[in-house]
């Protein structure tokens, strides 16, 4: 109907034009006083006093540093890095710090592409991902910061008390692939040398995903040895949900009553409704395995101590190059590897390091230990 | 031969139409039918308001902490720890300006655009099979997935142009999120158009006025309340997105410095918003950001509903003077 009238051409493309120079402008406008300057170095900052009283000493020389610090990696050390940023921004106001956490391997990918100054990390840097910090000549010195357990759960409806590695294994290994009752995974268990019984129970099983740090250190942990001993890859069963929030792994493990999923231990503690097992963390021989240390159950002091199987450590990454230039970066991981691992660990709920491991990731950072 | 709505009857149509017009009078109000048809419609409606109410009742129930105890200082506080949360020093302000850079993206880029751009299919273009390709795409591109402009965003702006947008900031996620709502824009825009009814314009060309007076007095003046519902609309959407603002790199942890919300000078910085806040927050292990999350999502959706409202009041405004 509307093109019942005629002199329809030579308009054509004429308001369009109009429309894209003016919003081409509009964003230059916007844009236009761009090129945030990495501010950095003023005063180069007194490197390498650990004590607690760092902090009263910093906090009469207040905002004499200026510069951005940029973290990202694992979201089970982002809310350490968190607080170690809220305290830091007390002592020194003119630092800009970010923190985001998509998750460990995400973290090294922009780490190792010199995105960021810092990479939290729940696992170690993998072999791989080393290989293209080399290429792209990332230089990084490891900090251990803390110690998490993997908690492993099920339903509160489960009679179950304690698996045994045979056991996950048999439920959450390569060779698991389609079990879908826990009673399935017996046979294995047995062959593996278990003596757990099995409920007969539908099996609904939950966990991070792949990008995730805690799935890599799971797999570590916990399958690796079985599956080498029996010539299978190191993997999970690739048929269950997967999430990267943990809360909404412990949702699921809440609302199934034959779940079985595995999360940080911070993550489970503060969790209700979900029966945390006692984990048997036995050596494997020659694919038996033995009786080990026993059911133990995971509690701030068995993961401190290592008692607990599933205990990984926490780390993170910080690229030496820019440590070397950049005295924002250079105090905030001062801060970090002093009053960080004292006061801003056991804040957010997490376990502290031995006073030894302390010594150690403040030796590392002062010697500035590369690699 | 009766007329009945200006067609020609046979006798043997006339005399049906008679006769059931006849039973419909006698039957007196025994439209089974027609009450279960309202039944069901009303019980639609009851049901999704139902759902509506549930899901503002569990955010406003586990929230409640913070919306009576200390909201003003949720309002201006920033991302934090959950010693920020216990100082009450947490809160959503970083999150509130990035999602209002955002909307004046979406405002200052998408609406112009998509407006021009429907305009110009619906008054302008010749139709042929070139404009129904153009046509057919766009409807395609409003039923992509949100995280597939994220990808978008992530190579054209933030990898293509870093230095224009400064890399992963709220620039870049201006513009991601103005490109996703593009389509939306421009297809409602279109819908707008097409309802203004065909004899106003042909009365407009009738008494001699141009395609560009007809299209200024008559056809935009008409269809400005509908074109104004679809974009506001696709604001709501846009402010409400996470997936993209994940890709474009959204910050869930901590953020340096916190500007006031107007202040543009953040856009060239790192940056976060409020849906990404959100899922920020319901990853954190401690059950109390559960309640800082759930208080974010009702400031949210205040921040949405009071947009609603100025949809509504606006869309009233131009109609009556439609009407005038």
């Amino acid at each position: 109907m509307k093109k019942g009238h005629p002199k329809m051409k030579s308009v054509s493309s004429r308001p369009w034009l109009f429309a894209l120079i003016a919003v081409a402008s509009l964003v230059a406008a916007a844009c236009g006083d761009d090129n945030d300057s990495a501010t950095t170095s003023t005063t180069t900052p007194t490197t390498g006093q650990g004590t607690s009283d760092a902090s009263s000493d910093a906090s009469s020389s207040a905002t004499r540093i200026s510069g951005s610090v940029n973290i990202s990696g694992s979201s089970t050390v982002e809310p350490i890095s968190v607080r170690v940023a809220e305290l830091f921004e007390n002592v020194e106001s003119g630092v800009n710090v970010t923190v985001d956490g998509p998750g460990t391997g995400d973290g090294f990918r922009l780490f190792c592409a010199g995105e960021t100054d810092i990479s939290g990390a729940s696992r170690q840097i993998k072999d791989a991902e080393a290989e293209t910090c080399a290429e792209n000549n990332i230089n990084w010195i490891e900090l251990r910061v803390g110690i998490d357990g993997i908690a492993v759960m099920t339903n509160n409806d489960n009679p179950l008390d304690c698996v045994s590695f045979a056991d996950l294994y048999a439920l959450v290994g390569p060779e698991s692939q389609g079990i879908n009752n826990w009673s399935d995974g017996q046979d294995l268990a047995n062959e593996l040398g278990s003596s757990t019984n099995l409920p007969d129970m539908s099996l609904d099983v939950f966990g991070p995903g792949e990008e995730s740090g805690t799935f890599d250190s799971f797999i570590e942990l916990v399958l690796e040895d079985i599956a080498d001993e029996r010539g299978q890859d190191a993997i999970t069963r690739v048929d269950y949900s997967a999430n990267a929030n943990d809360n909404v792994i412990i949702q699921g493990i809440t609302s199934n009553s034959g779940s079985l999923g595995w999360v940080g231990f911070a993550y489970a503690v503060n969790a209700d409704n979900v029966k945390l097992l006692e984990v048997d963390g036995g050596e494997v021989n020659g694919g038996e395995v033995d009786g080990g240390d026993g059911c133990v159950p995971a509690n701030p002091d068995t993961i401190a101590s290592g008692e607990y199987p599933i205990s990984r450590s926490l780390y993170i990454y910080v690229n030496a190059d820019n440590a070397a230039d950049n005295s924002a970066l250079q105090a905030y991981v001062d801060y970090y590897v002093s009053e960080g691992l004292d006061v801003a660990v056991p804040d957010v709920g997490y376990v502290p390091l031995t006073d030894d491991s302390k010594a150690q990731t403040l030796n590392n950072w002062n010697d500035r230990r590369i690699g | 031969m009766a007329v009945t709505f200006g067609r020609v009857l046979d006798n043997k149509t006339s005399t049906r139409i008679e006769r059931e017009v006849a039973s419909a009078i006698k039957r007196q109000g025994s439209d089974w039918k027609g009450n279960t048809f309202y039944t069901l419609l009303l019980v639609m409606l009851v049901l999704t308001l139902f759902i509506l109410a549930v899901l503002i009742y569990g955010v406003v129930a586990d929230g409640w902490d913070i919306l009576t105890g200390w909201l003003p200082s949720f309002l201006g506080g920033t991302l934090g720890s959950i010693k920020a949360f216990e100082g009450q020093t947490l809160g959503v302000q970083q999150g509130l300006a990035g999602s209002f850079w955002i909307a004046v993206f979406v405002a200052l880029l998408s609406f112009p655009i998509g407006i021009a751009s429907a305009i110009y299919l619906e008054e302008y273009a010749p139709k042929n099979r070139f404009s129904n390709f153009i046509e057919l795409n766009i409807r395609n591109l409003a039923g992509v997935p949100s995280v597939v402009y994220g990808l978008l965003g992530l190579f054209l702006f933030v990898e293509g142009i870093p230095s224009i947008t400064g890399g992963r900031t709220a620039a870049s996620a201006g513009l991601t999120l103005a490109i996703l709502v593009l389509p939306i824009v421009i297809i409602t825009s279109q819908e707008a158009l097409r309802a203004v009814p065909a004899t106003l314009k042909e009365g407009s060309y009738g008494v001699g006025a141009t395609r560009w007076e007809t299209v200024r007095r008559q056809a935009l003046p008409y269809a400005a309340p509908g074109i104004l519902t679809g974009t506001l609309l696709s604001m709501s959407r846009a402010i409400g997105e996470a997936a993209p603002l994940i890709l474009v790199g959204a910050i869930t942890g901590f953020l340096g410095s916190n500007p006031s919300i107007v202040d543009p000078r953040q856009l060239d910085d790192a940056f976060t918003a409020m849906p990404i806040l959100i899922t920020g927050w319901t990853q954190n292990p401690m059950p109390e950001f559960r309640v800082a999350a759930a208080a974010a999502i009702v400031v949210l959706l205040v921040f949405v509903l009071l947009l609603n409202a100025a949809t509504i009041y606006l869309r009233y405004h131009f109609e009556k003077k439609r009407e005038a």
